[in-house]
């Protein structure tokens, strides 16, 4: 009974999944994370979560994700590296990529708009909520 | 030596952190010391003008001891140069590793309350959890103070420049700090001339520097107070204003209120919150945004607190870095 209701909840989650918009979440801080993976999803995206820079250029291509976070500092490929990445690959380039991260100097604003983040937030700045109406009114801009 | 006592010069070593011989007190007394000589050797020289050996003894003495005494003038002003580089951006790094910590401390928090908002949760839980969060809160905002302080120490403080309304910034701070009005039953009017244009500026920065001064009034008047705000153009400047009659300042302090860590004597008696570094960095916003700040106080009446900052030229809007 309990395997039962267990397997049609999911499918009733991947039956809504396609219409569910996906987000790439790339920070390699675990607790921050789970935090922004699970807020997230409470607001009704679905979440992938990468961990260092080369997982989070690697899963972009692969899963085409609606929208990616994309913290700056990251392990293996900096934020910068992997916003190369993915412009410069005809299948990544549109997807629009927020970074979030805590550096707030001139340049590092500066140096993100120039290599094509769509916007820019300063995590200790913001709250989860602020976040997710980020990301929705973005979404909604790139209908 | 007799002097190093007499002239203060072991407190100034001490304080400076560098040996006595380094200390300014001390050079100067050498600068003094080598005045005299240059003028005795002058003298000698002129009585002996005829003896070439005594001409060049003379001459690479004072060269040997202006060499001595100018290095030590380079070497310290660098070393004080380079130590004060130094702190700033130890104050950039620590804070910048600070914030993650608190980020994740006010998510989780956030992350939690969201959660309960469906299931039931007590409500001492429930304020707990708020503390929490307005805790961290109120704990980014410091080291942000922190770091906007380290910018400014090196100059390098980002300042939007963007049509900003200065109105909706103003009546926005009002109702954050609605609920503590109420609890200390503050008086506040906040009077406005019908027409105030947009201002030319920076919305975040000059949101700061509203709450700023608004919190210290707040802060320096006692329950049952009153508190006037008032926005007015005057040429091509609006001017907003602050009225409390709260503590005020000394007089004799006068001039150091817009210092770094400044605090006034009779403020640092009673209230024990609050780190001097608020009217610094709203000095330093709105002299970036080509404003004025300035306040008249008098010790136990209260202060009136006002910045001008320039009214929007600019028809066309450029599109800023409004995001981050």
């Amino acid at each position: 009974m309990r395997v039962f209701l267990f397997s049609s909840e999911e499918n009733e989650t991947r039956k809504t999944k396609k219409y569910m918009k996906k987000i790439l979440v790339a920070e390699d801080e675990p607790i921050l994370n789970k935090a922004l993976s699970e807020f997230l999803t409470e607001a009704g995206f679905e979440i992938i979560s990468a961990f260092d820079g080369g997982e989070a250029a690697e899963l972009a291509k692969a899963e085409k994700p609606d929208l990616i976070l994309l913290d700056i500092i990251l392990p293996k490929k900096d934020g910068y590296e992997v916003l190369d990445e993915l412009r410069s690959d005809e299948k990544t380039t549109k997807i629009p990529i927020i970074l979030l991260t805590n550096l707030e100097s001139a340049e590092n604003i500066q140096k993100a708009f120039d290599k094509g983040a769509t916007t820019y937030l300063v995590k200790s700045n913001y709250k989860l909520e602020d976040i997710a109406k980020k990301i929705k009114e973005i979404l909604e801009r790139e209908k | 030596m007799w002097f190093v006592n007499d002239l203060n010069l072991k407190k100034q070593a001490r304080d400076l952190g560098v040996k006595f011989w380094q200390t300014p007190g001390f050079l100067f007394i050498i600068l003094g010391l080598l005045t005299i000589i240059i003028m005795t050797a002058t003298y000698y020289i002129s009585r002996n003008y005829d003896s070439p050996e005594m001409l060049i003894a003379v001459e690479s003495l004072v060269v040997i001891v202006i060499l001595i005494v100018g290095n030590s003038v380079i070497s310290l002003v660098e070393q004080i140069i380079k130590l004060n580089r130094m702190k700033s951006e130890f104050v950039s790094v620590a804070s910048h590793q600070l914030r993650t910590p608190l980020s994740a401390i006010r998510w989780e928090a956030e992350l939690l309350l969201s959660k309960f908002r469906k299931e039931k949760i007590g409500s001492k839980q429930r304020q707990s959890i708020e503390n929490i969060s307005t805790l961290s809160g109120k704990m980014t905002r410091l080291v942000n103070d922190l770091l906007d302080v380290a910018r400014i120490d090196q100059g390098r403080l980002i300042i939007k420049k963007m049509p900003v309304n200065i109105v909706a910034i103003v009546e926005e701070s009002l109702a954050e700090i609605n609920a503590i009005i109420r609890i200390r039953h503050i008086e506040v009017v906040f009077k406005n001339e019908k027409k105030i244009p947009l201002v030319f500026g920076d919305p975040e920065k000059l949101r700061m520097v509203v709450e700023n001064l608004l919190n210290n009034s707040i802060k320096y008047t006692a329950n049952h107070g009153k508190i006037e705000l008032k926005l007015l153009k005057k040429n091509d400047f609006v001017i907003f204003s602050i009225k409390d009659n709260g503590v005020g300042i000394p007089a004799e302090q006068h001039n150091r209120v817009f210092d770094k860590f400044f605090r006034s004597d009779n403020v640092v008696k009673y209230q024990t919150e609050g780190t001097g570094l608020g009217l610094y960095i709203a000095k330093n916003i709105i002299e970036q945004l080509k404003g004025k700040i300035w306040f008249d106080s008098v010790e136990g009446l209260g202060s009136i607190f006002s910045f001008s900052i320039p009214v929007n030229r600019k028809t066309k809007q450029k599109r800023c870095l409004d995001n981050f």
